[in-house]
């Protein structure tokens, strides 16, 4: 195989392993925070990107106006979903409030696949920008994909600074490590939690016009997304968010050569396989993490 | 003895009405009928894990669609009906085998989580080969009409599913699960083998939803990829199951039915967002159902459905008639005054920097009552679960009985004699007092049956002063009950070394010295050898014959108590170096 034809899948596969990274980013973090496995995360991501192509459909917006238009009306809608769904089942017993928060993520994934698919069509769509291209010999980088990849390794430093340095970032790593202790120090955890709903929320809806960008998004695909970025905390660690980064490039470019060397059909089996793998392989480095 | 009348009256009349409904009405009703058997195989089947264990397998829909695809592409294959249904149970039995492997690493809702991932995963799997499965073309069955067969087929298997259940709630079985659903580490220590366990029950919920999944597959006569592995569907018996009421008997059929209700009108009144009112209904059951429609209080204050909301189990073990009897079942161990019975050497643990428990070595004899103590922090709890295999050692040998504990799992360590209680109590908090203790008799070595367990668990609920409190739920216990509980339970595991964990801490002083009166019976009486760990100091001098006197994860004194109250070190680290000095 031609070093440049590997060269070209390495890119695409570290552009898509970032993207998935993202996707990861939210979920763990939601997850750290509020114990919540959001199922309904990935879907958010498909939502958001038919969203974006729509817009940018009618309106030929540059991209980073449709973040504008389309990220805070996500983080809006993840505070307020987590505040009137999620929050109230924190009084039930543990038991119950793991299968309520399964079923009402689940349910809102099937209803916003559902309503989206009805109103918008189910048909692929993304972002289609017209752009340069950087050509290094035989190796083709649209200029898009840069402007993607800068995009999330800034989205990634800036929650890195935030949780590291902002009070509120704080705050919240003080609720992942021990909720009842931070309480005690002052911290609201009812609004840290549905503040993470919303940043997480918010991450993945960036993530959506990114991927909508170079990739096709329909309303259904999200699931898929999910498992990956479960798959990738997994892998990386919950709120570790270089471990998440690596470990998503990580997915993106084994799906890639996959994609490549078998056939595309065969890509999204790997980050199941992968799970499945470690589950069976690294149950001790797991442990530590998985339940208290 | 096992099956009460309350279940057995529910099982003739869902027998009758599943004879009655293909005489009274048409092809619809009973098309309708079957697929309400069929959803109620999957949501009772689901709940095995689900009620039972307490392990949310929201990939259960995956069974039903391998069993389909295997019934049908047997039958287009030109295999007979019955080795094609056969299929439809070991494919699915088979695969869920595999899955268990990885799967049970997880708990909780990451358990939940990898498992609703596995049916996308058999979706592609079955777009992907399509070399065997036909891919997103689906599989047609020639033309045929078995609506009667196949409707005959699913009543059978329904009531086979009931009688499953039934089956399942009242054995030593039932309880292994009823334990892992509670807590998995106390399970372990009173015995319980948790893999098997789980193994089997996901084996058996794979082959009935299989066998379902054929059936339904049979009438329908045509399945393609998006019917069998679509994420809409999968979580259809998981939200059937919730909605009447998890771990209750009757609970998933009553789900089944409104549900399945619910979605024929919906077919006829709706022709789009189908999915958004189902996805709604998820929604709004997981935001206020999610212990069930017959746990719900209003339904529970009407007397004639009250039952229906208690779980089923509890009925089978108040049946069993009390005995309390002043002596305990257990055969005194032959006394053997210089035999060894524990063994530690050189024993380490550390927790990353901090070395809890640090080249210790004891030696403990048969018959000895020996009093643990040491500062906060100094090891003793780690000790304790160093030798009922809660941590393994880093370094150092552990024998007992002579034979090594090293590498043993939990429960063989508890099988082989070795019973402990827990600092913060662990009880099953969902089973009685009786339950609690009868599963320790049923698990440990000579374990014994379940209705025999019933009984014999009442005398030693009198011993630690539970008796009436048998048919209390263990969560409905203060903590003095449930560290009594913790007790009954250990002793119940007939342990020939007891480790106890601060039993005494918070008793009254007569209590103090009723409780010391007990481990001494438990020596002399039964010749259990005890390792105690008390800080109420005056309680151990009462009755220990050695003291060992553990700091910072090592044995600074280990003599007769009268000595090591004198030890220089002993008064300086635990008894309090100022008193010492300033006398």
């Amino acid at each position: 195989m031609p070093i440049d034809i590997i060269i070209q899948i390495l890119l695409g596969g570290i552009l898509l392993g970032g993207l998935y990274a993202l996707v990861a980013f939210g979920l763990s973090l939601i997850y750290g925070v509020a114990r919540i496995l959001n199922i309904a995360h990935g879907t958010m991501l498909a939502i958001t990107g038919v969203v974006a192509s729509e817009l940018y459909a009618a309106t030929s917006w540059n991209p980073l106006l449709l973040m504008v238009a389309v990220v805070p009306p996500v983080f809006v809608f993840g505070y307020a979903f987590h505040a009137a769904l999620l929050r109230p089942l924190a009084r039930r017993r543990k038991h119950e409030e793991i299968i309520g928060t399964v079923l009402i993520t689940t349910g809102l994934l099937i209803i916003m696949s559902d309503v989206t698919g009805v109103v918008a069509g189910t048909a692929q769509r993304n972002i289609p920008l017209a752009g340069a291209v950087l050509a290094f010999g035989d190796v083709i980088v649209p200029l898009t994909q840069v402007w993607i990849f800068a995009g999330i390794l800034v989205l990634t430093l800036a929650l890195h600074l935030f949780l590291k340095r902002s009070w509120f970032g704080r705050a919240v790593r003080g609720v992942t490590q021990d909720g009842i202790g931070a309480a005690i120090c002052g911290v609201n955890s009812a609004r840290a939690h549905a503040m993470t709903f919303a940043i997480g929320s918010g991450i993945v809806a960036v993530a959506g016009v990114l991927y909508a960008m170079t990739y096709p998004v329909d309303p259904y695909m999200g699931f898929s997304l999910t498992v990956k970025a479960f798959t990738i905390i997994i892998v990386g660690g919950i709120g570790n968010l270089a471990g998440a980064l690596a470990a998503g490039i990580l997915l993106g470019v084994a799906e890639s050569f996959t994609a490549f060397l078998w056939a595309p059909q065969w890509a999204p089996l790997i980050s199941v396989v992968v799970l499945l793998v470690i589950l069976v392989v690294f149950p001790r480095g797991l442990a530590a993490w998985r339940t208290a | 003895m096992k099956f009460d009348a309350g279940a057995v009256t529910g099982l003739v009349v869902l027998a009758a009405v599943i004879a009655v409904v293909p005489l009274l009405g048409g092809a619809y009703l009973t098309t309708v009928a079957l697929s309400m058997l069929v959803s109620f195989v999957l949501a009772e089947s689901w709940d095995w894990l689900g009620g039972e264990m307490g392990y949310l397998n929201l990939g259960h829909y995956a069974f039903y669609g391998i069993g389909a695809y295997s019934f049908c592409l047997f039958l287009v294959g030109g295999a007979a009906l019955a080795p094609s249904f056969v299929a439809a149970v070991a494919v699915p039995a088979v695969f869920a085998a595999l899955l268990a492997v990885p799967m049970f690493r997880l708990k909780g809702d990451y358990f939940a989580f990898a498992t609703l991932a596995i049916v996308p995963l058999c979706g592609l799997l079955t777009d992907n080969l399509s070399g065997i499965t036909k891919g997103s073309e689906g599989v047609s069955l020639p033309p045929h009409y078995v609506l009667i067969p196949a409707y005959t087929m699913a009543g059978l298997l329904a009531l086979a599913t009931v009688a499953a259940t039934l089956a399942l709630t009242g054995s030593r079985f039932g309880y292994a699960l009823k334990a892992i659903r509670n807590d998995e580490q106390a399970a372990e220590v009173v015995g319980v083998r948790l893999f098997p366990a789980k193994l089997r029950v996901l084996v058996l919920s794979a082959g009935f939803a299989g066998l379902a999944g054929a059936v339904q597959a049979w009438q329908f006569s045509f399945i393609d990829p998006d019917s069998m592995f679509g994420l809409s569907f999968a979580l259809v018996p998981v939200a059937m199951a919730l909605l009447g009421g998890s771990g209750l008997l009757w609970g998933p059929l009553v789900g089944v039915v409104l549900l399945t209700g619910a979605q024929q009108l919906l077919l006829i009144k709706l022709s789009m967002l189908q999915a958004t009112i189902y996805g709604a209904t998820i929604l709004l059951i997981g935001r206020y159902l999610p212990g069930g429609l017959l746990r719900a209080r209003a339904l529970q204050r009407i007397p004639i459905l009250a039952p229906l909301g208690r779980e089923h189990h509890a009925r089978i073990a108040r049946r069993v008639a009390a005995a309390a009897g002043d002596a305990l079942p257990l055969p005194p161990i032959a006394a053997a005054a210089d035999a060894s019975i524990l063994g530690c050497r050189d024993l380490t643990l550390s927790f990353g920097g901090l070395v809890a428990v640090d080249n210790l070595t004891l030696n403990v004899a048969k018959g000895e009552i020996i009093g643990l103590v040491g500062p906060n922090g100094s090891g003793k709890t780690t000790l304790f679960n160093l030798i009922s295999g809660v941590y393994r050692p880093q370094r150092g040998a552990l024998a007992f009985d002579g034979r090594s504990l090293v590498g043993l799992r939990r429960d063989q360590v508890a099988r082989l004699g070795i019973g402990r209680t827990y600092q913060i109590p662990r009880p099953f908090g969902d089973l009685t007092v009786r339950e609690n203790i009868a599963i320790a008799l049923m698990f440990r070595e000579d374990g014994i049956v379940l209705a025999e367990a019933m009984a014999e668990a009442a005398p030693f609920a009198a011993f630690a002063g539970l008796v009436a409190r048998l048919e209390t739920r263990a969560d409905a216990l203060g903590l003095q009950e449930r560290k009594a509980l913790e007790l009954a339970r250990a002793l119940a595991g007939r342990p020939k070394l007891l480790l106890i964990d601060e039993v005494a801490s918070g008793l009254s002083t007569v209590e103090v010295r009723r409780f010391v009166d007990h481990i001494r019976e438990i020596r002399d009486r039964y010749g259990i050898t005890v390792i105690w760990v008390e800080h109420i100091f005056s309680a151990l001098a009462q009755v220990v014959d050695r003291l060992v006197v553990l700091d910072a994860g090592r044995v600074i004194a280990d003599a007769p108590l009268a000595d090591a109250v004198r030890d220089a070190r002993v008064l300086a680290t635990y008894l309090g170096a100022a008193s010492g000095a300033a006398r």
